[in-house]
């Protein structure tokens, strides 16, 4: 008997401890799974030397693919037939980026409780309460009805699938590993739900529900003053004055006013300035080479995989160099032979929400148009590991989804997300945006660029255009619902027909300008026109002090090359201060600051105004007028189950400037009144006190690049994947727009003329492979503010290019 | 000797089969020829600390020790070569009590049929 229990003991212990080892507990890897050198992460270090030549046989292709890989691991792909080219796209993508591509669309779909377990539960009904799949869904079929788009997506799909089918279990990507699940097959839906990401990414913002709250609160005239539909300083994208050579369509009646919108709480939070970009093209008439000269920079939350791939596409009729997201086929940004285009996001109110009165408590039915209609559901099945699946019913009117009936707790996602509400989202639209990309990558001149952009649905872009004809052009493009002035600015009445979205602002009116007096075309986000546009779009872009500072620049420019370009993008200089810093100076009182404050006052006076990496003064001013922004609005705009936002930059800056003595500046808060100098005074003496108190004594720790701290983390966050702190300049209203890891996700400058010259750098690597050295290989250069010359190649053999491998794929 | 059979037989077999692998190889050839407790113990220890220290570094080495650096600030080790250690010797304490078992399994099947 003893020895019985003792056997078994012996056999117990070794399967016990295989198992404990093999396991993921909580967040902790399955810890031999991981580390063991013949299948854990050690077999993702790859060696710094790369492999030269290859050939494997894949019989997905239709013909023989040679793909060339520069010194930067960039991928040319040489194929001869569209299928081909985007099949390889697939693959080397796939090859590059698995893991990022199904992270992602994981994350779009609402499904990563799957490979995480119950802590995303919040997030996954978050997607798909919002209609990420459904959005997707209609995407898909819109995408699919078309014979071009379809075969790009079926081709990348399947050059996905084969290279997931060639890994074996050593060779997976090590975040499996480390979060222990494993890819699966690739699917059309997934390329749909990468592009609807976007959207969310883009166009998801939503004021409505602090905007009705103000107008609870204050009444029409305070949103009137304070949130003005057109802001007090603006440069527009369209420039002022150019004529609409349209007969535009009648705009929808609007309905009576209404204030019956009832709104219930969570706390106010002022929203990020981190969603922006800058585009520009010079026409030849500015430039020293006679050509236009093209720039893009889209500014993004940045991350380690890098958001962008690049890669060179050539096939009968295509070459086209660019970046494309990993997930989708074809070039987002980019150039050929003849043309360059480039994008920035349009703030168009393309997302609503309509309040519901439903029938009772089974939702089955709702108020509209003076009866009952019925509603719809839908039970979405969230997977998740290690529980048990949960279902979770989503009602829908003819507006769409119904986000939330009960707001769930502790999740930042749902502030801006009114309860009851039923949500009208351009992504939900059936759309083939691939179509543009299709056209773009394809097209020699102007009137293709015009046709590319009438596909294009969302998340609606300044799309830039210059050619080797030397044409230059803008397009605020998207697909934009025929709207009431104002509609969408609050919360909308879901019982009455006239708040419905009412067709379309036809593609051929969308604000758009060809070869401007001025010789250049640019745009950064803000106001697309001037108030003589005859359709609303929206009644707030971003603030203007990116897209003025750009027209400065260029404005002056003569003889453009593209050094004087690229230097621009990094351009740190802060209109802001310029408007703002003179003002407010003269109203500190130096008597009554101490020793720290007062240097603090001397730097910040001689400041140059730039936000260099090295300014003293850059931090200061930051600290100092956000802060003052705070404590003017603070007090009556921040009060408790009463969510609102703040009047914006614009307007605080004309309520300093003009408006001393307004009632606003008085803190409410205590007995006293304020005057404008107080709070200035408090504010700077708060930013001196709060630099040292977190970086010691004036000096050197006080620079901006020590204060903003860059850094690039990886996707999920993973310590040690991300990038170290870069000691670099910038700032969310310079040209430069780089705070602490929001900015210019993929800088690119291209000069047009008979061969095309492009240059590009993006913060990262190709590889999304952390044991790669080609991982983050471009982010010292990017932080420098240097470009990559980029390689357009005319042939595999293109002598001209650094080629450090090569991958040929055939048949048999 | 177990030591060799462990070296060889992990070294094939991890090719194609999970790590967990080197525990069964352990087990089964210490519970066929390990000598004594002390050996059946040690050599599977060995021989697992050596391959895949061997292994680790033919994949690491070439990296520049580029990933095993990510690794360890992951785990908060901050040295590459900890993170190393660590792999090499989980791995070898898993084998060497493997093997351990593997011997008193072989014992008190033994003495089983002894007694019987």
């Amino acid at each position: 008997m003893m020895n019985k229990t003792k056997a078994l003991i012996c056999v117990i212990i070794p399967v016990l401890l295989a198992y404990a080892l093999n396991t993921k507990f909580g967040d902790t890897p399955p810890l031999l799974k991981f580390l063991n050198p013949f299948t854990g992460f050690w077999q993702n270090a790859e060696a710094t030397a790369v492999k030269l030549n290859k050939k494997i046989i894949l019989k997905g292709t239709h013909q023989n693919v040679d793909i060339a890989f520069d010194d930067r691991m960039i991928p040319h792909i040489f194929a001869q037939n569209d299928h081909d080219a985007y099949y390889a796209q697939g693959y080397v993508t796939a090859m590059h980026r698995l893991w990022q591509m199904d992270f992602q669309t994981r994350f779009a779909a609402g499904r990563l409780c799957e490979v995480v377990g119950r802590k995303a539960i919040e997030l996954d009904r978050y997607q798909r309460r919002m209609g990420m799949v459904y959005g997707a869904e209609k995407s898909l079929q819109g995408m699919m009805a078309d014979p071009e788009s379809r075969v790009m997506i079926l081709a990348y799909t399947q050059g996905i699938n084969d290279y997931i089918h060639s890994l074996s279990a050593a060779k997976v990507p090590l975040e499996y590993k480390l979060l222990d699940f494993k890819p699966e097959d690739w699917t059309p839906i997934k390329c749909a739900l990468l592009l609807k990401q976007m959207s969310a990414v883009l166009a998801m913002g939503s004021d409505e529900f602090y905007m009705t709250n103000i107008r609870n609160k204050f009444g029409t005239e305070v949103v009137k003053d304070l949130f003005p539909d057109y802001p007090f300083r603006e440069d527009p994208i369209i420039p002022a004055g150019t004529k609409w050579d349209f007969k535009a369509l009648p705009v929808p009646e609007a309905p009576a006013p209404d204030s019956s919108i009832l709104t219930e709480n969570i706390r106010t939070k002022e929203k990020e300035e981190g969603i922006g970009s800058n585009n520009w093209a010079l026409s030849g008439s500015k430039t020293a080479s006679g050509f236009p000269i093209l720039a893009n920079d889209p500014h993004l939350d940045l991350s380690l995989p890098s958001i962008w791939y690049q890669i060179q596409l050539h096939a009968p009729g295509l070459n086209a160099y660019g970046v494309s997201l990993p997930g989708a086929p074809g070039i987002i940004i980019g150039f050929n032979q003849k043309i360059a285009w480039g994008v920035t996001n349009v703030a168009a109110d393309v997302l609503d929400f309509y309040q519901i009165r439903f029938k009772d408590n089974t939702h089955s039915s709702y108020w509209y148009d003076n009866q009952w209609k019925k509603t719809t559901y839908q039970i979405e099945k969230i997977k998740i590991r290690g529980g048990a699946t949960e279902m979770d019913t989503v009602f829908y009117t003819h507006q769409g989804p119904v986000v939330y009936l009960q707001k769930p707790k502790d999740f930042s996602r749902s502030n801006n997300i009114p309860v009851g509400n039923a949500l009208r989202w351009i992504a939900h639209e059936k759309s083939n945006e691939l179509k543009t990309f299709y056209l773009l990558n394809r097209g020699s001149n102007y009137n293709d660029y015009r046709k590319a952009l009438t596909y294009y649905t969302a998340p609606a872009q300044n799309f830039i255009f210059a050619s080797a004809d030397n044409d230059i052009a803008i397009t605020a493009n998207g697909k934009f619902p025929l709207k009431w002035k104002d509609q969408g600015k609050f919360i909308l009445d879901g019982a009455d027909p006239k708040n419905d979205w009412h067709g379309w602002i036809p593609a051929a009116q969308n604000p758009t300008v060809k070869n401007p007096e001025r010789g250049f075309v640019s745009s950064a986000n803000q106001s697309s026109t001037d108030q003589s546009y005859p359709y609303y779009i929206n009644w707030e872009f971003s603030p203007y002090e990116r897209g003025k500072r750009i027209n400065d620049r260029l404005t002056v420019m003569t003889r453009a090359t593209a050094d004087s370009i690229i230097r621009m993008q990094t351009d740190n200089y802060s209109i802001h201060a310029q408007n703002l810093l003179p003002a407010v100076l003269k109203m500190v009182d130096e008597s009554k600051l101490n020793a720290t404050q007062k240097e603090g006052l001397t730097i910040v006076s001689k400041w140059d105004k730039y936000y260099n990496a090295n300014s003293v003064g850059a931090s200061i001013f930051d600290f100092w007028t956000k802060r003052l922004q705070e404590d003017i609005w603070y007090d009556e705009f921040t009060v408790a189950n009463i969510p609102m936002k703040y009047p914006s930059r614009d307007r605080t800056v004309q309520l300093i400037l003009n408006e001393p003595n307004s009632k606003w500046i008085d803190n409410v808060n205590t007995p006293a009144r304020e005057t404008l100098n107080d709070l200035v005074i408090e504010s700077f003496k708060f930013a001196c006190d709060t630099l040292e108190r977190r970086f010691g004594p004036i000096g050197k720790d006080w620079e901006w690049a020590n204060v903003k701290h860059t850094n690039v983390p990886h996707l999920a966050k993973i310590p040690g994947f991300g990038s170290k702190p870069l000691m670099i300049g910038g700032g969310k209203m310079t040209i430069n727009a780089l705070s602490e890891s929001n900015g210019p996700s993929w800088r690119m400058v291209v000069e047009l003329g008979k061969s095309p010259k492009g240059h590009g750098v993006f913060p990262g690597g190709q590889s999304g492979n952390p044991g790669s050295k080609f991982y983050d290989n471009m982010i010292d250069t990017w932080a420098n503010g240097q470009l990559y010359d980029l390689f357009f190649m005319q042939s595999a053999d293109d002598p001209s290019a650094k080629i450090i491998s090569r991958l040929k794929i055939s048949k048999k | 000797m177990v030591f060799l059979i462990v070296l060889i037989a992990s070294f094939l077999l991890q090719m194609i089969l999970p790590w967990w692998v080197v525990v069964l190889i352990s087990f089964a050839s210490c519970g066929l020829v390990g000598k004594t407790g002390k050996i059946a113990f040690w050599s599977p220890f060995l021989a697992i600390l050596a391959l895949w220290t061997g292994v680790a570094l033919f994949k690491s080495l070439p990296n520049d020790n580029v990933l095993a650096m990510r690794v360890a600030e992951m785990f908060g080790v901050r040295l590459w070569w900890l993170i190393l250690a660590i792999s090499a010797l989980l791995g070898a304490i898993a084998s060497g009590i493997s093997g351990y078992c593997g011997y008193h399994f072989r014992k008190a099947l033994l003495h089983k049929k002894a007694q019987a």
